[in-house]
């Protein structure tokens, strides 16, 4: 721990948030809240591996650069084209934009208010709206939310008025750009109002040539009364890249919430955090991932879903691939408390080692303390099955597609449960794309 | 058309195949038989090219092609069909994209065109019916959810899409039932032609009452020690395989003298 304190990082993030000039704040809530969250950074520094959710996933070399935390100056020519590069082929979809986390309506193509209403976070957090989401219980203790909910500033408002099904899918591509290397702390708050509808797809994009960017995000999620919300995270980012998100969703009565999450080849670090809060009774959710993990890169998804009323039906399958060096972590924590009877919790976590040197570090962890309830876990961490390759190849099925077809039948359970074709055959060729080298060289 | 001489095998060290010899002709049905732990299934899988069987002598000749340099997906596509005798069920890979990728790959190495979609499909279509196959095998995947005897009726089925050279058809009597016994063999009469061979390996002398062989083979301790026609095959049945390992073993113990 007395490294923490002594690291330039740690010590310039102190100096930043003690030096910057007070009373801008005019909100006293969340000047509270930035000054509590603080505390407890200042007090515990960045997560170590002696703390049981950081057991695998040590980010001290992550941090051992220096990064500014304010952004220079920003080619528009570069940032058109990553646009049109970030955007999904054929995807028929509105399109949000942010740049360093600001909300840019001159790149974006969004719809009248009445389908839904997007306004830059820093235009909501001294209103009502923001009030409920100021605090976030389930991440108490949690310093990289609380180093975020210390210094965020901007990010993304996103509000789906009731009864309103948004007519096209939503993609949302964040735009990093770095002379230097770059912290980020966006903050994100989505709400789905009442019988609404709508699928988002995220993506984000760093724009610097070799230079590191960190990110430590965080998003809150609202789907409110029989409300329904798809959300995807493709995270196809560049070796430069360290992604550390924060997602806590509330769940309010008969919603359902659908979450895929794809990690791709390429960002060094990506450790993400999906908190689900069932908070209303007879909710559906879908928590389903993909994780590819090569080089040297280290992958690491902690999910959990708190069941607090009867009738919630969760069901979690999580798949990796592990190629070369690659690491990956899984933990899915699945909280059944007492009043939720009838609940139904399912929860997989399957892995394909393609490598002798890849790892997989995988924890499920179930706490029931209802006593009339179905859950059920699984974990597997396995390699192809012999039996199963010799089978193709005696069928004429050469060793290199035999193996493509393996890892594509691997990954077919959460592949097939992507409703939108577009952004399946999205996902399924980044995979092969980013899968042909490595699977090319092993045999 | 396949020519095995001399052929000896070993699988983790220990030795299965102890000089196998077998001329296989075009339009011939072999029947090989033998009591269990003779080495049966293990020719199967040393011709099909299964990894872990080591091959420490002999040679195997298809068309006058070299069997044991090929992998096997060359093999297959060279036209060689392995029947499993346990077909594996691979969740995930739809029937009809592995019907398709393995139907592409071998026309694409015997210089055949490729089939359009709608070919390939009244291609399945005809197949399907050919060797009366009728399970649903679009949007499933592959053997899964199949009953013992659809899997070996499967089995049959691709080899009516594969159309190879030689079959060999590893204990496909295992498991069915009389009605689907006679559905499989139905289906490989159809199939029989002047130009492919089979190689039935089996316990029971009923399969032979509907494939009807050319030679019956008895393999006993990794050699065949018995050629004949298909009355071999009843004098099986009717005096098992006791008085041929006697024999085998009378005539071990004289060469040694």
């Amino acid at each position: 721990m007395a490294d923490q304190f002594t690291t330039p990082f740690y010590n310039q993030l102190v100096a930043e948030f003690e030096n910057a000039p007070k009373g801008e704040e005019t909100n006293s809530e969340l000047l509270k809240s930035r000054e509590d969250a603080f505390e407890l950074f200042k007090a515990k520094g960045f997560p170590t591996s002696k703390d049981e959710d950081w057991k695998f996933t040590n980010l001290t070399p992550f941090l051992t650069d220096t990064f500014s935390l304010t952004t220079g100056k920003v080619d528009q020519d570069q940032v058109k084209n990553a646009v049109n590069a970030a955007v999904i082929p054929g995807l028929d979809a509105w399109m949000l934009v942010l740049l360093n986390g600001e909300v840019q309506f001159d790149l974006s193509v969004l719809p009248e208010a009445d389908q839904f209403n997007v306004q830059p976070l820093e235009e909501v957090i001294s209103t009502e709206v923001y009030k409920n989401y100021i605090t976030c219980k389930e991440a108490e203790g949690n310093r990289m939310y609380a180093l975020n909910a210390a210094f965020f500033t901007n990010g993304y408002f996103l509000e789906v008025p009731k009864n309103i099904v948004v007519n096209k899918p939503v993609q949302i591509i964040h735009l990093y750009t770095a002379a230097e290397n770059m912290f980020f702390q966006p903050r994100h708050l989505i709400i789905v109002n009442e019988n609404a509808k709508a699928e988002l797809i995220e993506v984000s994009v760093s724009l610097g040539n070799a230079q590191r960017v960190l990110m430590n995000s965080v998003s809150q999620v609202t789907v409110k009364e029989n409300a329904n919300l798809i959300q995807y995270t493709i995270q196809d980012n560049a070796a430069e890249d360290r992604l550390i998100n924060y997602n806590h969703v509330t769940q309010e009565r008969s919603s359902r919430y659908d979450n895929f999450t794809f990690n791709l080849p390429g960002a060094e670090l990506i450790r993400n955090n999906l908190e689900i809060v069932l908070n209303g009774t007879a909710t559906e959710t879908h928590l389903l991932g993909l994780y590819l993990v090569a080089g040297h890169q280290l992958t690491d998804n902690h999910t959990a879903i708190h069941h607090r009323f009867p009738h919630c039906d969760s069901n979690e399958i999580y798949k990796g691939v592990l190629l070369d060096k690659g690491k990956a972590v899984f933990n899915g924590k699945v909280f059944v408390e007492r009043p939720a009877q009838k609940t139904n919790a399912f929860q997989q976590n399957n892995n394909l080692l393609l490598s002798d040197k890849a790892q997989v570090f995988a924890k499920p962890q179930l706490e029931i303390f209802a006593d009339d309830v179905k859950c059920s876990h699984g974990c597997t961490v396995g390699q192809f099955d012999p039996e199963s390759l010799f089978y193709l190849q005696s069928r004429g099925i050469s060793e290199e597609s035999a193996r493509k077809l393996l890892v594509e039948a691997f990954m077919f359970d959460v592949t097939q449960k992507i409703e939108n074709e577009v952004v399946k055959g999205y996902v399924q060729s980044l995979i092969y794309k980013k899968m042909e080298n490595s699977l090319a060289t092993i045999i | 058309m396949l020519s095995i001489k001399n052929l000896h095998a070993n699988i983790e060290g220990k030795e299965i195949l102890k000089g196998i010899n077998l001329e296989v002709k075009a339009g011939e049905v072999h029947a090989i038989m033998g009591p269990n732990g003779s080495g049966k299934s293990s020719l199967a899988s040393v011709l099909a090219g299964r990894e872990n069987y080591e091959v420490t002598e002999g040679e195997v000749w298809l068309d006058g092609k070299n069997l044991l340099d090929m992998k096997p997906e060359v093999r297959a596509r060279e036209g060689v069909f392995l029947a499993f005798q346990y077909p594996v069920e691979i969740p995930g890979v739809s029937n009809i994209n592995f019907l398709r990728t393995a139907l592409s790959e071998i026309r694409t190495h015997r210089e055949l065109p490729q089939l359009s979609a709608k070919e390939f499909l009244k291609m399945t279509k005809e197949k399907q019916a050919l060797v009366e196959f009728e399970a649903k095998l679009a949007n499933r995947s592959l053997n899964q959810g199949f009953s013992g005897g659809e899997k070996k009726r499967n089995e049959v089925f691709q080899l009516a899409m594969l159309e190879p050279k030689l079959s060999i058809l590893d204990e496909t009597d295992s498991g069915l039932d009389i009605d689907a016994l006679r559905i499989v063999s139905n289906g490989i009469n159809k199939l029989r032609s002047p130009d492919n061979a089979f190689i039935l390996i089996t316990h029971y002398q009923r399969l032979l009452e509907y494939i009807v062989p050319d030679f019956v083979h008895v393999l006993y301790n990794g050699q065949i020690v018995r050629s004949g026609t298909k009355e071999l095959a009843l004098e099986l049945e009717e005096k098992g395989y006791d008085w041929l390992k006697e024999e085998f073993h009378g005539s071990e113990s004289i060469n040694k003298i």
